[in-house]
């Protein structure tokens, strides 16, 4: 019974993560004018908030440009169109996400060489340790520790 | 090489003083204006004495735009200050008042109380004109020269030397 | 006469923390008693100093006392009490007079606890909480006085900013904010003593991972009260908006979180030095960061204090708390050098090493998205805006990958783990989690956050679940104890593990009440007409009446109201409403929020018409959200359980030489 629960849950894991790829490669169904709206207005500031998106705002100027979005979308310009319609207008500053790649590059590139760092780190000093125990052993060691950490010694 | 560790202190205090010590000169609510250098945005407005106002008749004079509302208070404090440059420049220049995000009603009790210069008041139905113009509150004024760029902009309330500056950059002085 | 008292209570209190500073110098360099308990009176006195100075501002406020500046701008004489109170910290000036209170509440706390232990330690850490003490006296009597008098005297004063005096949680997350904010002084004083004496073993580490601890659990309520208070006031239906002010708040909690976690490696094996001192500097200077940037106006935010002068002076104390403690660090690193072999490369160290990299990446993303704007104004003039795309794209997967560790990290053992171990701890809750992300995806689940997270809530709940039920079948097969009282024994025995694994529950109920709650609400917009109706989401909303008067306890403020009934999966009536106060240019919502465990409904009212009586509403129906504040609870109930005072035992990590009793009588004021 134990010794079935590893390859099921490997199964069950590989089975999900195959299904979450098929849907995933499934042709994308085009987002209709409505989620593109939606999703445009999430990434269009407020004009008059501190830092809410037009989706968020309750104000009139945030109802205003959902208004705008919705005329431009339905006059058959395409999501960027928009964009760049109210960045003409407002600058860069509209668009609540900064469109310079080093505002994504940095942060993600220096997380990837700090987990490479400490990954090249923790296996460099995992050779010069001494020889392994037999599996044996080692298994039984820590079952002797995971007791002894259970009843806190 | 044991020195080159202390780099680390200049590398981490210098560039995060100075950027924060930049803050301190700008406003961060100001938003610079995208329309600097640009024409000005073609509009067709209902005044408040109901007339229609044209972009194209405009064309050839300097134009100053103001977006107001009458719950604005920074726009009383401005005020005076727009019907001193209409008695003075009005022959020159070409004021227009845009009613931002305000009933019609209460911008006309905004000027019987304030005072009205006699230049044009525009409707702004759905804030269409004030979008185009990225807005982001009132008040607001922008400076367009007579060849129709838009040369300056004015974020919050005008005081008389910015009024000065900013009109002298569209050829209106003295 | 009151304010005058508070003015000169702040300049003795600068006097003070100045004797103090220099007479713990003097005395711990001389070894002398006398000088120094001479120091600790003194800071026992700037403590009382402050208070003195905050009550009569409290005082001053309730009896709406126009001559001084700070209330004339901030109390009306219809002010209710209750928000004439707390304008203490609703406004710049006040809220460094209560800061100051706080700071030197818990420097008098430490400093008379440790009276009569660590003697090489003390001095150096009552100099650096006085030093504290003197830059927070120094605000108050330069640049920032918050007893600055007016002439003439107003007849009327301006009354609190409207936002902050809506709703009575202002009285509740500011202090809770503040509390955490400067405690934190605290294991940074330790460490700078620690530095300075050379004193960085074991023993330092204990007591800064207990002092840590406790403003932590401080800061995390004050965080998530404050996500509550914006909740019930600010109207747009969410809780957290990536706001500066709220970001300030994080960043110091971020790096006390990986402090609290990397301490545990450090302290079993000797080793990261280091890295847990730079940890405890960078979360000080980052709650000073913090108040320099929402007190000094050089961010845009929803509750940023005005730009004042203030700025420059904090500008200034980050730049010397920084210089002064990095430059500290370096000088002691050869001092610093690990004794203990590093950690393998599977073992529950490296999974806490791959912890503290991924709160460091959100440190980073928080700390650089929050200064992005200054840093693109200061290098090239362009304005630009950095907002809740940025923030999630970036976070969520490292929130993600935390998630994940949470699992393996408990289910790790310490030193090293082999293949079978991890397979056998593995297998069934890998097997529950697929199986609850197919159910939920049967239940009609279908966006891929809130999936994800519950399949990672439910591996790490059922590895902790399984720890739990070892532990305790272990002991009650050992002892003959009822699994119950196993449970409770092997708990109360085990404090750190298992009030780590209550936190860690509170933070699954928290991520995923946050996945669901933010991809799955339904909103819209709706104008009614009296008697009309509007559906979402199973609920129907009748717009009833509206009514517009003024408030019965503040007559100044004139509330438009918009009465509704409601049915679906609750009923009832509720009012929403705008409220008109004669100091803001726009009316505040006051948003109605009908709370169930199941799904919260919120109404918002836009605008009305009061000749018709028609409304503009905007109904949302919000998941889960009370969950969020559940969890938060239960993190710092499972903190507080951790750090809980355990007369039975003397903690593994206590060297000898610290007496037995130490650890026995370890402090509980502050949970």
């Amino acid at each position: 019974m134990r010794a079935l629960l590893l390859p099921v849950s490997v199964a069950a894991l590989l089975a999900l993560g195959a299904l979450a790829l098929f849907t995933a490669l499934q042709p994308a169904v085009a987002p209709t004018r409505v989620e593109q709206a939606a999703r445009l207005a999430t990434e269009l500031r407020c004009p008059d908030c501190a830092g809410l998106s037009v989706a968020q705002s309750t104000t009139s100027s945030a109802a205003t440009i959902r208004a705008e979005i919705n005329a431009q979308l339905a006059a058959g310009a395409t999501p960027d169109e928009v964009r760049r319609h109210f960045v003409q207008r407002y600058g860069e500053w509209i668009l609540l996400s900064p469109t310079s790649p080093i505002a994504w590059l940095l942060p993600i590139g220096l997380l990837l060489a700090a987990c490479v760092g400490l990954a090249a780190w923790l296996l460099r000093w995992r050779s010069p340790a001494p020889a392994a125990a037999a599996p044996v052993a080692a298994a039984e060691l820590r079952r002797v520790r995971d007791e002894a950490e259970a009843l806190d010694a | 090489m044991r020195m080159l560790r202390w780099l680390i202190l200049p590398l981490l205090v210098i560039p995060l003083s100075w950027v924060l010590l930049t803050g301190f000169s700008v406003n961060p609510n100001e938003v610079p204006s995208a329309l600097i250098g640009k024409p000005m945005p073609s509009f067709s407005l209902q005044t408040l004495s109901g007339e229609t106002l044209d972009s194209a008749d405009l064309a050839g004079r300097p134009v100053m735009v103001n977006f107001w509302a009458s719950w604005c208070g920074p726009c009383v404090t401005e005020h005076p200050l727009l019907l001193d440059a209409q008695r003075r420049y009005g022959d020159r220049l070409a004021i227009v008042g845009v009613i931002y995000q305000d009933s019609t009603d209460a911008a006309r009790a905004f000027l019987d109380k304030h005072g009205d210069g006699g230049y044009p008041d525009a409707v702004d139905e759905g804030s269409r004109l004030a979008l185009d113009f990225g807005v982001t509150g009132p008040p607001e004024t922008y400076f367009i020269d007579s060849s129709g760029v838009v040369r300056a902009k004015q974020f919050g309330p005008l005081d008389a030397p910015a009024l000065q500056t900013k009109l002298a950059m569209i050829g209106v002085s003295e | 006469m009151l304010p005058t008292l508070g003015h000169v209570a702040i300049v003795i209190g600068l006097g003070a923390c100045a004797y103090a500073a220099i007479a713990f110098v003097m005395g711990g360099r001389r070894r002398d008693p006398a000088v120094l308990s001479s120091a600790r009176r003194a800071m026992y006195a700037a403590f009382g100093l402050a208070a003195v100075a905050s009550a009569a501002m409290m005082i001053s406020l309730l009896t709406h006392d126009f001559s001084v500046e700070y209330i004339a701008r901030n109390n009306a004489t219809t002010t209710p009490p209750f928000y004439s109170i707390i304008s203490l910290w609703a406004a710049l000036e006040g809220s460094i007079l209560f800061w100051t209170l706080l700071a030197l509440g818990w420097s008098g706390l430490v400093l008379h606890r440790y009276r009569a232990r660590h003697a090489a330690l003390m001095p150096w850490v009552g100099m650096t909480l006085a030093l504290v003490g003197i830059f927070l006296f120094s605000v108050m009597v330069w640049p920032g006085n918050p007893f600055t008098r007016i002439t003439p005297i107003p007849i009327e004063g301006n009354g609190p900013n409207a936002l902050l005096q809506n709703h009575p949680f202002m009285g509740l997350h500011p202090p809770l904010l503040y509390i955490g904010y400067t405690g934190l002084a605290v294991p940074f004083a330790f460490g700078i003593a620690a530095l300075i004496t050379r004193r960085t073993d074991e023993a330092w580490l204990g007591i800064v991972r207990r002092w840590t601890i406790i403003p932590w659990i401080f800061l995390s309520c004050g965080i998530v009260a404050g996500a509550w208070w914006s909740y019930e006031v600010l109207g747009w239906g969410g809780y957290w908006a990536w706001d500066p002010v709220e970001n300030a708040a994080l960043l110091p909690w971020l790096t006390a979180t990986a402090f609290i976690h990397s301490s545990m490696v450090a302290e079993r094996r000797g080793t990261l030095k280091v890295w847990s001192m730079g940890l405890v500097i960078a979360t000080f200077v980052l709650t000073v960061l913090g108040t320099f940037l929402t007190r000094s106006g050089v961010v845009q935010s929803v509750h940023s204090f005005t730009q004042s002068a203030i700025g420059p002076w904090f500008l200034a104390a980050i730049v010397l708390a920084l210089t002064g403690s990095v430059a500290l660090l370096l000088w002691r690193l050869p001092d610093l050098g690990d004794r203990g072999a590093p950690p393998r490369a599977v073992s529950r160290e490296s999974a806490f090493l791959f912890n503290n990299v991924l709160f460091l990446g959100l440190t980073f993303v928080v700390l650089f998205g929050t200064l992005m704007p200054l840093i693109f104004q200061a290098t090239g003039g362009q304005r630009i805006s950095v907002g809740t795309p940025y923030y999630n794209g970036l976070n969520v997967p490292i929130f993600a990958a935390l998630l994940f560790l949470m699992g393996v990290g408990p289910a790790l053992p310490w030193g090293r783990a082999s293949w079978s171990s991890v397979r056998e701890r593995f297998a069934i809750p890998v097997l529950l989690a697929v199986l609850a992300v197919v159910t939920a995806w049967a239940l009609g689940m279908r966006s891929l956050a809130p999936l994800l997270t519950i399949g990672l809530a439910v591996f790490v709940g059922s590895v902790m679940g399984d720890e739990i039920i070892r532990g305790s079948r272990a002991r009650s097969r050992g002892r003959g104890e009822a699994p119950p009282t196993a449970v409770w024994r092997l708990a109360t025995r085990n404090r750190r593990r298992y009030g780590g694994y209550v936190a860690h529950f509170g933070v699954l109920i928290m991520a995923v009440a946050v996945a669901i709650s933010s991809t799955m609400a339904q909103s819209t917009t709706a104008t009614l007409a009296p008697g009309e109706s509007a559906t979402l989401a199973g609920y129907t909303l009748t717009n009833d009446r509206l009514v517009v008067e003024p408030l019965p306890d503040d007559a100044r403020v004139t509330e438009t109201r918009a009465e509704m009934t409601f049915s679906g999966p609750q009923s009832g009536t509720l009012a929403t409403a705008l409220r008109d106060y004669p100091n803001s240019s726009t009316a505040i919502a006051t948003p109605a929020v009908r709370t169930a465990l199941g799904e919260d409904l919120y109404v918002t009212l836009l605008s009305s018409d009061p000749k018709t009586g028609s409304v503009i509403v905007r109904i949302f129906v919000n998941p889960m959200v009370v969950w969020i504040w559940i969890g938060g609870f239960i993190l710092a109930l499972g903190a507080a359980f951790a750090i809980w005072p355990d007369g039975r035992r003397v903690p593994a990590a206590a060297p000898a030489a610290v007496p037995a009793k130490v650890p026995a009588r370890v402090p509980a004021e502050g949970s």
